[in-house]
């Protein structure tokens, strides 16, 4: 019934499981952009922060919020210390700190990151918000050193319903949080040492409640994927943040976007090797509409459809080319870009997609949702450029050559399944999907090897390997 | 409160009209109504080859499982006939709001034959076209089954076609996992629901 592909790429191995799980739903796990740790949000009203080296719970984080925590998501950039964002349906943000030195001092060498120079200069910070700290937990550590606590440092009061999502921007300047209040609050860390955050905007566009936010890799640009079944970007000008693109396609909630990295190359068939392939991989860099339109974006939604998106570059649709067939004088102006759907990735799940998530390593997309299944998918570049014409260029739709001349200079790709797995939390729904680099002692460090983890309504959240 | 009221003399079915099933006490489904929302209790599920990594594991409760009777048509509506109208102290089987014919078990996952999720599709009849009340009656049937029926089973509570002008909007709330979930921890809301199925066995 499904056009699942039985030669698959890949394939998914149980790792472990993070223990002890919760017993209650939980929502999202975020792997830490430099540490071994994840932390899982979930309806009991805490985040649990496990080892990926031991799969362990390292440490409970609760008492801050009144109700289920919905998404979490850790600061990029900082050095000695881990700065957390969760979101919860008590319409907050909380803000929450540790020192990195926490689990040395108890003998665990597992990776934690060493404590530098730039972590000893919050010092005097940190005994100053020790002081102020009234809401640090009793309960947690409460015997070991200071440095073993998360601190609750702000709450970030603003929605008027539910959080739903929060992000980080690339230099870890900007926070990013939506709610079912349909709009998108984005705060500036001023980092004065006080915690104090400032509104730098907020916008009301989406016309349903606003399931997600995702930063740009690199630019100050943000993603949002709403209830009214729309994704949208917005960006800065001069001091004003507004919409620049609404993209409609999906016929349901999109639940989740991710970007693509900025160096992501699609993978070459077995078939092309060596020069073959540096050309193509070149070709596919530097030319065409992956050079001018930047990094993708992947969507998935209640239509059971993955989706990539894509950027007109401004060249084209600002010029001649006009992707949208709108004659110029009538485009809007400034700022506003063209993104375009490119692919609908091949259609497996059943119910509802939950999370996607786009590798920044392998550029694997891995999609789960109600239908308790995991998929992933490998993005190929298309054999039709070489002399085998048993797929000729004609597969793809005659639109295709409206995007004009830059895209017949770029390899052409398509999306494959690599893998699917059903049942991959027994009869439970997985909410979410991330990955993260592999650090236990089973892996091979000659190579940068990630993990897969997931993350379902039984509160067990997953570890898997993907073998290629 | 009857000023308020959207439907003040509703059409009311006879009780000894409505389908019913003799069965022995014992094979009752637990009748808490108010409680724990979304107890997710561990479930283990029979045939672990289905499935790459087996069932999850279940410690204390694998008995219960194992004996747990298929679960029909009429099952469901005996959960779910009982709940009360959130006007009138009447309940959505003798409304006809909910009926027999339009609740349906049919298995989730369309090319896994040995799979055990299910999906539960009840379809909801207002008792007026532009009921506002609506979604509050469709989640008083979604948290009964939830909180009734073990998780392998999916809960699809819709609007019946034509019965009702904002079906679309109200069976889009219905299908959000996510604003349900809120809803479980809205005080106010739950108020109203947990009174709905005050009169569930």
């Amino acid at each position: 019934m499904h056009p699942v592909n039985p030669a698959t790429s890949c394939a998914l191995r149980p790792l472990s499981d993070l223990t002890p799980p919760s017993l209650e739903r939980t929502w999202l796990t975020a792997p830490h952009p430099r540490l071994p740790i994840v932390a899982t949000c979930g309806s009991d009203k805490t985040v649990r922060v496990y080892s990926l080296t031991n799969f362990q719970l390292l440490s409970t984080i609760s008492g801050g919020h009144k109700r289920s925590v919905r998404t979490a998501a850790w600061k990029p950039h900082i050095q000695g210390e881990s700065v957390l964002a969760t979101g919860s349906f008590d319409a907050t943000a909380g803000i929450w700190r540790r020192w990195d030195s926490y689990g040395r001092a108890g003998g665990e060498q597992d990776g934690w990151g060493s404590r530098t120079g730039s972590g000893l200069q919050y010092d005097h910070d940190h005994d100053e918000s020790n002081k102020t700290d009234i809401l640090r937990q009793q309960d947690v550590g409460a015997e070991d050193d200071d440095d073993e606590e998360w601190r609750f440092a702000v709450l970030l009061d603003g929605h008027d319903s539910e959080v739903k999502s929060v992000s980080w921007s690339a230099s870890g300047l900007l926070l990013a949080t939506c709610s079912r209040d349909k709009s998108i609050w984005i705060w500036e860390d001023l980092d004065d040492g006080d915690n104090n955050f400032e509104t730098v905007a907020v916008m009301q566009e989406h016309e349903g409640d606003v399931k997600c936010v995702a930063w740009h890799p690199a630019e100050e640009c943000l993603a949002s994927a709403s209830y009214d079944d729309t994704i949208r970007i917005w960006r800065e000008d001069l001091d004003d943040w507004g919409q620049v693109a609404c993209m409609r396609g999906h016929t349901g909630t999109v639940w989740f976007v991710d970007w693509e990295s900025a160096e992501n190359a699609p993978a070459c068939s077995p078939n092309v090797t060596g020069q073959e392939k540096e050309g193509r991989l070149s070709q596919w860099r530097e030319t065409g509409q992956r050079a001018l339109s930047g990094p993708r974006l992947v969507s998935c939604s209640d239509d059971r459809t993955v989706r990539i998106w894509r950027r007109h570059p401004k060249e084209q649709s600002d010029g001649r080319f006009g992707g949208t067939g709108l004659p110029s004088i009538i485009r809007p102006t400034g700022m506003d870009e063209t993104w375009e759907e490119e692919a609908i990735l091949p259609t497996i799940h059943d119910l509802a997609i939950y999370a996607v998530a786009w590798s920044k390593r392998t550029g694997l997309i891995a999609s789960v949702g109600a239908d308790g299944r995991i998929v992933l998918y490998e993005e190929r570049f298309l054999v039709g450029l070489e002399s085998d014409s048993s797929q000729p260029m004609e597969t793809d739709p005659p639109l295709r050559t409206a995007e004009g001349a830059a895209t017949s200079q770029s390899p052409r790709t398509e999306w494959v399944i690599a893998t699917v797995l059903t049942g991959a939390h027994g009869i439970y729904e997985i909410n979410h999907v991330a990955w993260a680099k592999r650090a236990d002692r089973g892996r091979d460090e000659s190579k940068e090897e990630e993990v897969l983890v997931t993350t379902a309504d039984d509160g067990s959240v997953k570890v898997w390997t993907v073998e290629r | 409160m009857d000023s308020a009221m959207q439907n003040s003399n509703p059409t009311i079915l006879n009780a000894a009209d409505l389908p019913t099933r003799l069965r022995p006490a014992s094979s009752r489904k637990s009748g808490t109504c108010k409680g724990v929302i979304f107890a997710f209790t561990n479930y283990s599920v029979a045939d672990p080859s289905e499935f790459a990594i087996g069932p999850y594991a279940s410690d204390e409760s694998d008995d219960d499982n194992l004996i747990e009777e298929p679960i029909d048509e009429q099952e469901i509506y005996d959960l779910i006939s009982t709940i009360s109208d959130p006007e009138h102290p009447i309940s959505l089987g003798a409304l006809a709001v909910v009926s027999l014919p339009d609740i349906k078990i049919t298995p989730t996952l369309h090319d896994v034959p040995g799979s055990l999720v299910r999906t539960a599709t009840v379809l909801i009849t207002p008792t007026i076209t532009h009921c506002s009340l609506a979604t509050v009656i469709g989640l008083g049937v979604r948290v009964r089954l939830e909180q009734s029926l073990p998780p392998r089973f999916r809960v699809d509570v819709r609007i019946k076609e034509g019965t009702h002008s904002t079906a679309e909007e109200v069976n889009k709330q219905l299908a959000d996992k996510e604003r349900v979930a809120a809803a479980l921890e809205n005080g106010t809301l739950m108020g109203v629901i947990a009174k709905m199925l005050e009169t569930c066995q």
